[in-house]
This record gives structure tokens, C-alpha cells and sequence, in this order.
């Protein structure tokens, strides 16, 4: 009995320890990212890169050979580090927020320097625009902010087709026997096994023709034609899930068919819509190669994030900005439906 | 209810649904069919139009597309097996629930839910040389001060595929490790009971029942992987650009937007695109086969 439960509380200890590896395994590199972007430049130009995103900054102002010397109090070496030596307060501000991030006018350097006639030093610490690379992610980025409200736009028209069609689909699956259904269920998976890009390519012409090249609207008719499938395999289970008995009280009581099925299903089957529709969000969000090929002058946010990363070497702050801009609304959505996704993977549940 | 009614229902259960049905199917004739059927018409017609297999040679003699080829059989061999197996070991070992299990999970959720283009700007500001990853293995002391790892030479194709199959398997593996842990508490604990009982020990049991019990979670995972896997491109992309690690994806992006003006340009990304269709429609098809999905009617959906 002893020895039984010794081997309990050892397999057990064996979990914890397995668990928090991986737990620890996935968190590194996500902290670091975060972390990353949040890094003023001179930070992000240390090496080892700095754990934490300094929050404050320490800054000496001391008289120098051609104007105003200026320092940073740097926590590694214990010391200052002198960063620029200049009369022109406004070279100094833009020095300052680019490479420090740091927001103080000309002006008021100015004011700060005015000290310097009376003491040898002015020491001033100063809290750092946490947002700076967010900021200047969106600033020089040509189009990040039109890409971001097209690729909303594609994204909920995506939702719109998807849900119609995939839902009334998804609908009749559950609730109609007839000839053809197991080969139409299989189909829908064929469908997505075909890589997107095999279909993007004819789809420039295609679209060409139909004058929706380069536009949301074409963007969405081509991600409609994956999430279609999804939704409708999604909604198949979820009006699986709902009583067909309810549907029948209803009509028994008189209701058409229609109303039935907007009174009693509907409402039920709302949750697991709501669901479907983030995934087809997050479809249209995340995907790059589509995208690529079939914009030119309005890409979406996805393009727009790839191409400034893609071209991007040295600046690893701005990249991490980049990246989580994009991540955010992923990982949020993602953790609303996470009780979904496992149901696709056939009848589970965690 | 009288005849007439039933008479009315009747004719609804026969016509309804294949009406309410109509819209997907005429979606996907116009839109799926239609464009999969122009590529093929385009990879086998020539710049004049008239039927040859001129695109297949000339996407055959890119001096790119065997080693691109190679790479993705590579990366979708090794990083497939490396994730299946790894996820399986994973899911065994922590198959009970524990105090901490959800947030395990949650944190396990992830990787899986991060953009693409996120991941790539993950592992690019990582894997440059004064990146996190150098700069996390001199805070733990793997590294001495100052010294750095160049893991993005691209002079070694070994280790840049190596670095490759590590990326994906981070992204993957705890992902699939949740599927095959929710697959593995669905099923009934009454059987691998009954199987010790009778005297098998844990391998045998895992070998004989829990495995083939499992088999419908683990055919869904494994065929969407591999379908995934053999459309690898963007984090390659980011990380070594397009000429150092090819894979089939790339070039198709390679052609259509890194070189958009060549007259060759359009038929060799589509032909390569037809060429990647193909392949997976191969691959998938013979997994299923091998794994005996076909065999069971309702194809690993309950219905």
C-alpha cells in the first residue's frame, strides 16, 4: 500500500515536472517577443538584448564642448553612458524619442538646460513611451492603417458568406437524410486539402474579369470558399447538439418551418455560430499567400506586417511590434472558441 | 394532419435539401472548381494556348525545384513524425487530470493560436545573431559573455533545416499534444482496465487498445498536419529569404511577386501550384488509405 501510493506521488511529480518544461518551452519565446517590443532602439541594440523593457529612464544633462551634453544612466554598467553632445535642443528631442523613447518638446530641454547656468548637472528621470514601436510601426508603414480596416472589412464579409451559406448547409446536414450526404460531407473536406494557392492564381484572372481584383470584396470570395467548409462542418455538430424534439414541439403547436427555426434553433445554435465565425475571422486575418498574390495597391494587414518584416534587418524592436500587432486579435479569439476546437477534432472534449 | 399536409412534407423532405444545400455546391462550382480547373488547363497549355507540357519542363529544369522539393520532403518527413510522436508521449503521460491541468492547456493553446507572420517575426528578431535566443542562452549560462551562436549562416543545409523542424515542432506540438490528450480522456477507461486485468502490461495495452481506439482522432490530426506541413513557406522566408532554403511554397511566391515581371513568371507559379495540389492530393490520399479511413463509412465524423 505504502509503495502504491510512493509510485502515485512519484508519477505525479513526473507530470509536474513534464508540464512545467513545456509550459516554460512555450512561454520563452513569447516573453521575449513582448518583451522585445517594448524595447526603446539603443535597448534593442544591446547585447544580450535586456530582460526587461526599462520602464524609467535616468538622464544627465552636463555642460559639453559644443552645447549640451547629454546622458543616460545605463543599469548594466552602473554608470552614465553620454549620448550626444549638441546646442540644438530640437536635434536633441527627435534623438531622444527615436533612440530612447522618450517624448520631451525642444522646449522644454531647453528649459531643463537653462539650469545648467546655475549647477554643473541636471539629473532627471523620465517615464518611457511604452508604445513607442507600435507607434512608429503604424507611422512608417506605408498603409498599415487603410490595410487594417480592409482587412476587417474582408474579414467580416468573409463571415457574412461563410455563415449564410455554410450554416444553412451545415443545417440541412444535420437535420435531412438524403442521397449524397456521406459523399457531400467528405467533399467538404477534399475541399480543404487543396492548398489556397492552387486556387489563387487562376483567381487573379478570374476576378480580373469580374472587376473585383485588388478589392476586399474578391479578397473574400476567395477565403469564403475554406471557411464555407469549416462552417459548415462546425455547424453540422453544433445542430447536431440541439434536440430535434424541441423543433418538432414547436411545430406541432402550429409554427411554420421557418419560425421554428427562428424562435427555438436559432437562439440555441447561437453560441456555436458566434464561434464559427471567429474562425473565419482568424482565416481571413492570419492568411498571407492568398493575399499576396491577389492584391496590388490594397493589400491587407497580414501583407502589410509580411512585407515590412520581410524587408526589415536590424531593427528587432519594430519586427516584435509588428508581429504582436498582428497576433493580438488571434490570441484573443482564439482563447474565446478554444472550447470549439476541440470539438473538431471529432466528438472531444478537454 | 390531414393528406394534404403530408403530401406537402413529403415533397419537401425530397427537394428541401438538396435546395438549402444548392448554394454551397454552386459556391464551390464557381469558385473552387472553375479556378482549380483553369490551373490545370493553364500548367498544360503553352504561351500560344495550344496543349503541351512545355510549364512541367521548365518548372523541372528551375535549377531551384529539386532542391526545393527535397527540403519540403525533408522538413514534412521529419517534422511530422518528430510532432506526431513527441504530441503522443505527451498526451500518454499527462493523460489525468492534475491540479494546474487547465492552465497547462491553456498555455499549450498558444503557439497555436499565433498569426503566421506573428511566428515569423518571433523567430526572426530570435535567431539573428544579437537576437533573444543568444541573448536568453547567455542568461542562463549557456553562453559566455559577448559570444555568440550564427544560427542563420544558410551555409549548412543540415542545420538549416534542423532549425527549421525545431520552429515548427514549437508551434505544433502542443497543439496536437491537446488533440490526442482529448482524444485519449474520451474514451472509455473500462477497456484498458479489463486489459490489465487479463494480464497485459502497459505496452501491449497501448499497442492493442488504446491505439486503435484512438486511431479516428489521431488520422484527423496527423492528415491536417501533413497537409499543413507540405504548405510551409513564411517562416522559411522570413528567416532565410528565398534563395537559401527553398521549398515548393516559396517558389510559387518567389515567382508571383518576387519577380512578377518575367515573361515565364504567372505559368511557373501556377505550374508549381498545380505541382503542390498534386502532391498533397497524392500524399493525403495515400495516408488515409494506409491508415483505413476509407473503411470506416463515416469518414472519422460521427453522424
Amino acid at each position: 500500500m505504502n509503495l502504491k501510493s510512493m509510485k502515485k506521488k512519484a508519477n505525479l511529480a513526473t507530470i509536474y515536472i513534464i508540464s512545467v518544461a513545456i509550459i516554460f518551452t512555450i512561454l520563452v519565446p513569447v516573453y521575449f517577443i513582448f518583451s522585445i517590443s517594448f524595447l526603446s532602439t539603443r535597448e534593442a541594440y544591446q547585447y544580450p538584448l535586456p530582460l526587461f523593457p526599462e520602464l524609467r529612464s535616468e538622464i544627465k544633462l552636463e555642460s559639453g564642448d559644443r552645447g549640451v551634453l547629454l546622458s543616460i544612466y545605463d543599469k548594466r554598467n552602473h554608470d552614465y553612458e553620454t549620448l550626444l553632445d549638441t546646442s540644438d535642443f530640437k536635434k536633441m528631442s527627435t534623438y531622444m524619442r527615436t533612440n530612447l523613447s522618450l517624448n520631451f518638446t525642444p522646449e522644454e530641454l531647453e528649459e531643463k538646460s537653462s539650469l545648467l547656468l546655475t549647477q554643473s548637472q541636471v539629473v532627471f528621470k523620465a517615464r518611457k513611451d511604452v508604445l513607442h514601436n507600435y507607434k512608429t510601426f503604424f507611422q512608417v508603414t506605408r498603409d498599415a492603417i487603410p490595410a487594417l480596416i480592409r482587412s476587417i472589412q474582408i474579414a467580416f464579409i468573409t463571415i457574412l458568406i461563410s455563415l449564410s451559406i455554410g450554416g444553412t448547409a451545415g443545417y440541412t446536414l444535420a437535420r435531412y437524410r438524403f442521397k449524397g450526404k456521406h459523399t457531400l460531407k467528405f467533399s467538404i473536406l477534399f475541399v480543404r486539402m487543396f492548398p489556397g494557392v492552387a486556387i489563387a492564381m487562376p483567381m487573379v484572372i478570374i476576378l480580373a474579369n469580374m472587376g473585383l481584383y485588388d478589392q476586399p470584396l474578391g479578397l473574400s470570395l476567395v477565403y469564403a470558399i475554406g471557411s464555407i467548409a469549416l462552417t459548415t462542418w462546425i455547424t453540422t455538430s453544433i445542430f447536431l447538439g440541439i434536440p430535434v424534439e424541441l423543433e418538432e414541439a414547436a411545430q406541432v403547436f402550429g409554427a411554420s418551418k421557418l419560425r421554428t427555426f427562428v424562435n427555438i434553433t436559432l437562439p440555441l445554435a447561437l453560441p456555436g455560430l458566434a464561434a464559427s465565425s471567429m474562425y473565419a475571422f482568424l482565416g481571413a486575418w492570419n492568411e498571407t499567400i492568398s493575399a499576396l498574390i491577389l492584391t496590388q495597391f490594397k493589400p491587407t494587414f497580414a501583407v502589410v506586417v509580411y512585407q515590412a518584416l520581410y524587408g526589415s534587418t536590424g531593427q528587432v524592436n519594430l519586427t516584435a511590434a509588428g508581429g504582436i500587432a498582428m497576433a493580438i486579435p488571434t490570441l484573443i479569439f482564439t482563447f474565446i472558441i478554444r472550447k470549439y476546437i476541440n470539438q473538431m477534432w471529432g466528438d472531444v472534449s478537454v | 394532419m390531414s393528406k394534404e399536409q403530408t403530401s406537402k412534407r413529403r415533397n419537401w423532405n425530397q427537394v428541401g435539401p438538396y435546395l438549402l444545400v444548392a448554394p454551397a455546391l454552386i459556391y464551390y462550382v464557381l469558385f473552387w472548381i472553375r479556378p482549380v480547373f483553369r490551373t490545370f488547363l493553364f500548367s498544360i497549355t503553352d504561351a500560344t494556348g495550344r496543349l503541351s507540357l512545355e510549364n512541367f519542363r521548365l518548372v523541372l529544369e528551375d535549377p531551384t525545384f529539386i532542391p526545393a522539393a527535397q527540403n519540403t520532403a525533408i522538413i514534412v518527413i521529419f517534422s511530422v513524425t518528430l510532432e506526431f510522436v513527441a504530441a503522443m508521449a505527451l498526451a500518454l503521460l499527462i493523460n489525468r487530470k492534475f491540479k494546474g491541468s487547465g492552465i497547462l492547456l491553456f498555455i499549450a493553446m498558444i503557439p497555436m493560436a499565433l498569426a503566421p507572420v506573428a511566428l515569423g517575426a518571433m523567430w526572426k528578431t530570435g535567431f539573428t545573431t544579437h537576437g533573444w535566443v543568444n541573448s536568453f542562452l547567455t542568461y542562463i549560462g549557456f553562453l559566455d559573455i559577448g559570444e555568440k551562436i550564427i544560427f542563420l549562416s544558410g551555409e549548412s543545409r543540415f542545420k538549416n533545416l534542423l532549425l527549421i523542424i525545431l520552429i515548427d515542432a514549437w508551434q505544433v506540438i502542443p497543439s496536437m499534444m491537446i488533440i490526442l490528450l482529448a482524444g485519449l480522456q474520451g474514451l472509455p477507461k473500462e477497456m484498458m482496465e479489463a486489459s490489465y486485468v487479463f494480464g497485459a502490461n502497459r505496452w501491449k495495452t497501448l499497442r492493442r487498445i488504446t491505439m486503435p481506439m484512438l486511431r479516428p482522432t489521431i488520422q484527423t490530426a496527423v492528415i491536417l498536419r501533413l497537409i499543413s506541413a507540405l504548405q510551409i513557406w513564411l517562416t522559411i522566408v522570413m528567416l532565410f529569404g528565398f534563395g537559401r532554403v527553398p521549398v515548393l511554397l516559396s517558389r510559387v511566391i518567389y515567382y508571383s511577386e518576387e519577380v512578377p515581371n518575367l515573361t515565364n513568371s504567372f505559368r511557373m507559379s501556377s505550374t508549381y501550384s498545380v505541382v503542390i495540389a498534386v502532391i498533397i492530393t497524392i500524399v493525403a490520399v495515400m495516408y488515409l488509405k494506409v491508415s483505413g479511413a476509407f473503411g470506416r463509412k463515416n469518414g472519422g465524423e460521427r453522424s
